[in-house]
């Protein structure tokens, strides 16, 4: 007992060991990097919308990065600050990343208020996926298929808004198709208790037939190719704050949803009756039907709920961004979603910071393209799959799934 | 009772999969095949100029003609395997990423000729005749025509994924802007995928607040994706492959899109088709450019009022120029 007791405590200081040297090393190479902008004496301009331009002295600020990157990456070291290494490791990312944004601020303006609001669009669909796949997740239903239902949604929306001619129905259309989708998963993984990992590709692949289908028989046959998008909203008042006011007030519904969406299942998920019934049979299905709990009627109401948010994340794409539908336009975004859940632990709030992290990378990477910085912007694109793998891995706080996730109920 | 359901349900999905497959053939009757991209034969892109230049050649010269659409990359070979167990004469396959695979099913059925859209095969053989376009001249004409368009210097491109004709219009671009203004500022972004239209239209949405005036788009649906982002914002504009006043815009109204950059796969396909009909069908390199009619621009359509008279005719010089050669590019990859 004793001896198995050592082992862990020696491999936890193992990878606290060798997590501090990695950071450490960045961190070193963070502060030799910001020399580089030294003799030229660059000066950095971060921009904030309407409050004007902020200048920096590049190497000063980098530096002050690296130096606080280094403290933290010693501080877990020393057992009397009891500083955990997932610390470490946010502050050397953050500080790297800042690193880069100041460095593509040399010269010209950098936008902070436009990366971040371009982030927050970006993940929206991300976000939302997440949260259609937790919905199903907690309550022990595996969902791959969020690709594939948000590939539908986002055809039937755009059919739909085409031939009925109104945005909004459009949308309901969209919501509706993904709980439909959705219902046909939790037919065959609930009632037919078939391999969730099957149902789910096989409504992937479905999806893609489908849509082609459709796409095919009816929209290009009657040359709809186009329409209108759903309208920017400002909330009164609160869009006319500084800043946050552009970020967050200002936007098109379905960003403003996703925001709702993450305090309201926040909520819902762990001071109502419902969450604590979903999450009961989550984690015990045996236990929860013990007392009393429908348990295949909570499993189709939250698959069919997912679904609909997920129908909310494939309008997006067609009704929200481009008012077209192309084929396999979800870009797989759905399985994207899925390690933005994972590395949100099956949380909504996690989600929303997971989904941003995607959005925000693929924003950096399009904003460092246009401002010619040389770095490949395929190296940002991988960033988040980077962190969600370490995440993965349990070096950074271990992500577990509810215990009788992917475990088909049978009643005895 | 339930398994049988399910099994009833898979089959029909499997039905539905694979529907649309082979026909009963009549003997003696040319069959040409095509196999798509990732992308189907109405995809607004090169997919559907090949298709429709294909049927064209079909019911010119009474082949029977097929396709199949590509799923997965990954099937690329397995389609055009396909096409050449059930004895097709003449296979095209279209995109620059089935390269590899038309070269290795080349080898393995030597009395199959293949047509190649947008691919270049090092050791061209006897059976496999690349179709290549001067993407370049193309987008030097867009790149021209944005630089005379655009009032604020700033002009922006999206492109799909970094491949040799992308690579080609982006250069083509930067240069034919350069041609005209020798200080315009131009804005670039790649996006690692080629269906990805909202970060097209990010990306474009990006570079307009940075000051562009004039987008191109050169990526497939991505690329339209930039192009919606344009038409939106009212800045001008210009597609690429085929006229997109008439795919993505759906045939208008579309006041600020300026024109399309024209890669005429249709003519191409069309072409290669009719020589082996002739029995002149040669293995080797096609390439479309100005001189031949393979690239060219689309019709201003409704943003023909918004282009000055001394554009149009500048644009129509460069075509020339560049049809005789007394302008190059000077694009090198």
């Amino acid at each position: 007992m004793r001896a198995a007791t050592g082992n862990v405590q020696k491999e936890y200081l193992l990878r606290t060991l060798s997590f501090c040297v990695l950071t450490l090393v960045v961190n070193i190479l963070l502060i030799l990097f910001s020399f580089r902008f030294r003799s030229d004496h660059s000066v950095s301009l971060l921009g904030f919308g309407k409050l004007g331009s902020i200048p920096i002295r590049t190497a000063t600020a980098i530096l002050i990065l690296g130096c606080i990157g280094l403290a933290g990456s010693i501080a877990p070291l020393v057992k009397r600050l009891k500083v955990e290494v997932n610390v470490t490791f946010y502050i050397t990312a953050t500080g790297v990343v800042s690193a880069l944004i100041l460095w593509a601020a040399v010269g010209s303006i950098f936008d902070m208020v436009g990366l971040v609001a371009l982030s927050l669009r970006l993940s929206t669909p991300i976000v939302l996926g997440a949260m259609a796949g937790m919905l199903c997740e907690r309550t022990g239903v595996v969902n791959i298929a969020i690709e594939g239902m948000m590939l539908t949604a986002a055809c039937v929306g755009f059919a739909a808004t085409v031939y009925l001619n109104s945005l909004w129905l459009g949308l309901l259309c969209a919501i509706l198709a993904g709980s439909v989708m959705a219902a046909l998963h939790a037919f065959l993984s609930v009632s037919m208790i078939t391999d969730q990992i099957v149902s789910g590709t096989v409504i992937n692949i479905l999806a893609v037939g489908l849509t082609g289908f459709i796409r095919r028989s009816f929209l290009v046959k009657a040359k709809l190719s186009r329409t209108a998008i759903l309208p920017i909203i400002s909330i009164p008042l609160l869009s006319k704050i500084p800043i946050l006011g552009t970020i967050f007030f200002t936007n098109q519904p379905i960003v403003f949803f996703m925001m709702i969406l993450v305090v309201l299942l926040t909520i819902a998920f762990f001071k109502t009756r419902w969450g604590l019934r979903t999450r009961a049979i989550g984690e015990h299905p045996e236990a929860a039907d013990t007392v009393g709990i429908n348990v295949f009627r909570m499993k189709y109401l939250n698959v069919m709920l997912g679904g609909a948010v997920a129908g909310l994340a494939g309008a997006w794409f067609s009704l929200e961004t481009t008012g077209s539908f192309d084929d396999m336009m979800t870009n797989g975004k759905g399985f994207i979603a899925l390690a933005a859940m994972i590395f949100g632990k099956w949380h909504p709030v996690g989600a929303f910071i997971g989904g941003l992290i995607f959005g925000f990378s693929d924003a950096l990477q399009i904003i460092f393209q246009i401002k010619n910085i040389p770095i490949p912007f395929q190296f940002l694109w991988m960033m988040p799959y980077l962190i969600t793998m370490i995440v993965l891995a349990g070096v950074i706080g271990k992500s577990t799934p509810p215990a009788a996730d992917g475990e088909p109920y049978i009643k005895r | 009772m339930k398994k049988l359901i399910f099994f009833l349900f898979i089959l029909s999905i499997a039905a539905f999969a694979f529907a649309g497959g082979g026909k009963e053939e009549a003997a003696g009757v040319v069959k040409v095949g095509l196999v798509t991209d990732v992308g189907k034969v109405d995809d607004k892109t090169f997919n559907q100029f090949a298709y429709e230049g294909m049927m064209r050649a079909a019911k010119d010269f009474g082949f029977e003609a097929n396709f199949i659409e590509t799923q997965q990359p990954t099937d690329y070979e397995k389609n055009i395997q396909t096409f050449a167990e059930e004895g097709y004469n003449v296979i095209v396959t279209v995109g620059f990423l089935i390269t590899d695979a038309t070269y290795k099913m080349a080898e393995q059925y030597p009395d199959i000729k293949f047509v190649g859209v947008d691919q270049f095969f090092e050791n061209a053989r006897e059976n496999t005749l690349g179709l290549g376009f001067a993407e370049d001249q193309s987008g030097f004409i867009a790149g021209a025509l944005a630089a005379m368009m655009s009032k604020s210097g700033v002009i922006g491109f999206v492109g799909g994924i970094e491949i040799p004709p992308v690579i080609k219009f982006r250069k083509g671009y930067e240069n034919g802007a350069k041609y005209i203004n020798r200080n315009i500022k131009i804005l670039g972004v790649y996006i690692d995928s080629f269906t990805a239209p909202d970060r097209g239209k990010a990306a474009a949405e990006a570079q307009i607040a940075d000051g562009a005036d004039v987008i191109f788009g050169a990526g497939g649906p991505t690329g339209s994706g930039g192009i919606v982002a344009a038409m939106e914002k009212r800045v001008y504009g210009i597609g690429v492959d085929q006229d997109e006043y008439f795919t993505t815009m759906g045939g208008g109204p579309a006041p600020y899109l300026l024109t399309s950059a024209m890669k005429r796969v249709d003519n191409a396909v069309y072409n290669a088709l009719e020589s082996y009909h002739k029995d002149t069908y040669e293995g080797g390199y096609y390439v479309g450019t100005a001189a031949n009619g393979g690239v060219g621009y689309a019709p201003f359509h409704d943003a023909a009022s918004k282009v000055p008279q001394d554009v149009k005719n500048r644009l129509d010089e460069i075509l020339k120029k560049l049809s005789d050669g007394s302008l190059t590019t000077g694009v090198t990859l």
